[in-house]
């Protein structure tokens, strides 16, 4: 009796936490890379289309979309066999989407003609198109669904969608060539990094106008090499995570005072990023070290890498 | 005929070639699709303590820069260069200062390996520009030939000749900087990976 509870306290002791499965789309192999969260490895190497960059699990955690912008597509990944198994009707070009809270309705950006495509998930169907600003970029949806949010790297705008009447209704300018926008999970802010700005706006989505700026500065590194892409924030929303590109860094925010609290050196141009659903670990694509690193969240440390494929780009966690 | 769509293909390409180059007006011989970036900030690659005297300190430890040499080395492969970075620090007594001299050692070589392959680059380049000048000179003066009354085909085949001698010349050249193009990142992603290693080895 007495060993039986031993051994199975050994074996709780054993047990790993929790094994997740990460998925980086690799922009210049054209391939996806799954990853082991337990093992730290990478387990299978997916073929897909050209380029593909937008990346995410559906909300069910059956499939992994991947936007391949050279084959004007949306791939389906099944998660269960790993293999490609349909398609998305997506617009030219799509190189990142959004999908609503119930992952019924998917919003993709195509860099090409300006326009955002609404798809009905359940039904894999177009359902339209909104026009918006040149170039769109960034996509994200409020927590409500009831806005949609889109960066036009051309006109330096977040565009405020309403998802119901698929109607502009704000404009606010940020700073040059917007790329990555992220709610808090109250939906009191929006975040919006430029890349070229070099900053990160902090909107207030109900008045629509930036009421704060996150600014960045490492020592013996020049401005232009701070290029702010992909924004994490954590459940609680009082720690932002965001990826400096060139600079080669992930910088710690305190949301409350809108400061970099450290500085995180992870691989060469670090692009996007991904909590493990513990929020454990954040993950983030490293495009020039071809590889991924692992942050320790808690610790703010990073405690491994792991090589992927030719230019990663964006990571998706299974739910 | 043929010749005369040889030389305007030729020429297409040289066109072609000068707009690609054009990317970045402060560098007009920068041949690459890559953007220039003339050296590696030190901030980029390191964010462990600061390298102080280690800088000018490395060369002067046979063992350390026996070491940045090797591992400096495209031909040694980058995983077998981690492994030793791993085991010269592992054994080593002063485990911090041997870091910073190992690192240090490395940006130095590095860098300045990289510089040497940059400016190999904008060298071709500008032998390259000369020598598409040269082709089309060349092409106006075949043409001027054939169209000559009498014709002298003896010169028109001398100067076709020469013509697809410097074509060939050029697109063999033209082949060599695309792949050198890619030098300066891999010197990069190598300094990179080294220095990953090190700051790790030193936690």
């Amino acid at each position: 009796m007495l060993r039986a509870g031993l051994l199975s306290a050994l074996m709780l002791a054993a047990a790993p936490a929790h094994a997740f499965i990460a998925y980086v789309s690799n922009e210049k192999s054209n391939t996806v890379s799954v990853i082991d969260t337990d093992s730290w490895t990478v387990t299978k190497t997916i073929k897909v289309g050209q380029r593909p960059r937008g990346i995410e699990f559906t909300r069910d955690g059956k499939f992994v979309m991947v936007a391949v912008g050279d084959d004007d597509t949306i791939q389906m990944i099944d998660a269960k066999t790993q293999g490609i198994v349909d398609t998305l009707p997506s617009g030219p070009d799509p190189e990142l989407f959004t999908q609503d809270a119930a992952g019924k309705t998917l919003y993709v950006a195509n860099e090409n003609d300006n326009t955002v495509t609404v798809i009905d998930l359940e039904k894999r169907a177009r359902l339209g198109d909104i026009q918006v600003g040149v170039e769109p970029e960034g996509m994200t949806i409020s927590p409500d669904g009831k806005t949609l949010i889109n960066t036009s790297e051309t006109t330096n705008m977040a565009h405020f969608i309403d998802t119901g009447s698929r109607q502009l209704v704000a404009n606010v300018l940020v700073d040059a060539r917007p790329r990555f926008a992220e709610f808090k999970h109250d939906a009191s802010e929006l975040w919006v990094s430029s890349e070229i700005g070099g900053t990160v706006s902090i909107i207030d989505p109900q008045k629509h106008v930036v009421i704060g700026k996150v600014t960045f500065e490492i020592p013996g590194l020049r401005k232009e090499a701070i290029q702010p892409v992909g924004i994490g924030m954590t459940k609680d929303d009082k720690t932002a995570f965001i990826a400096l590109g060139p600079a080669n860094r992930i910088a710690v925010v305190d949301t409350a005072t809108r400061k970099v609290t450290k500085y995180l050196l992870v691989g060469q141009r670090v692009w996007h990023m991904a909590f493990t659903p513990d929020e454990k670990y954040l993950l983030t694509t490293n495009g020039v070290s071809n590889d991924v690193s692992v942050i320790d969240v808690a610790a703010q440390k990073v405690i491994k890498t792991i090589q992927v494929g030719e230019l990663p780009w964006g990571i998706t966690i299974a739910p | 005929m043929m010749l005369r769509t040889l030389a305007m293909a030729a020429l297409a390409f040289l066109v072609a070639g000068s707009a690609a180059r054009a990317a970045d007006p402060r560098y007009p011989n920068w041949p690459c699709a890559q953007a220039k970036v003339p050296d590696i900030s030190l901030a980029a690659v390191w964010a462990g303590p600061p390298l102080d005297d280690a800088e000018n300190k490395w060369k002067d430890d046979s063992k350390v820069s026996a070491l940045v040499s090797k591992l400096a080395a495209r031909k040694t492969p980058l995983d077998e260069a981690e492994k030793s970075v791993k085991e010269f620090l592992a054994g080593s007594a002063d485990k911090i200062a041997n870091a910073k001299l190992l690192f240090a050692g490395l940006f130095d070589t590095l860098n300045a390996q990289r510089a040497q392959v940059m400016s190999g680059l904008e060298r071709i380049s500008h032998k390259q520009r000369e020598a598409a000048d040269r082709i089309r000179e060349d092409t106006v003066q075949l043409q001027t030939l054939q169209d000559a009354t009498p014709r002298d085909d003896g010169k028109v085949d001398a100067m076709s000749n020469q013509l697809i001698w410097e074509t060939r010349i050029f697109e063999d050249r033209r082949k060599v900087v695309r792949f050198v193009c890619e030098v300066p990142t891999t010197i990069d992603q190598r300094l990179f990976a080294l220095g990953r290693v090190i700051q790790q080895e030193m936690e």
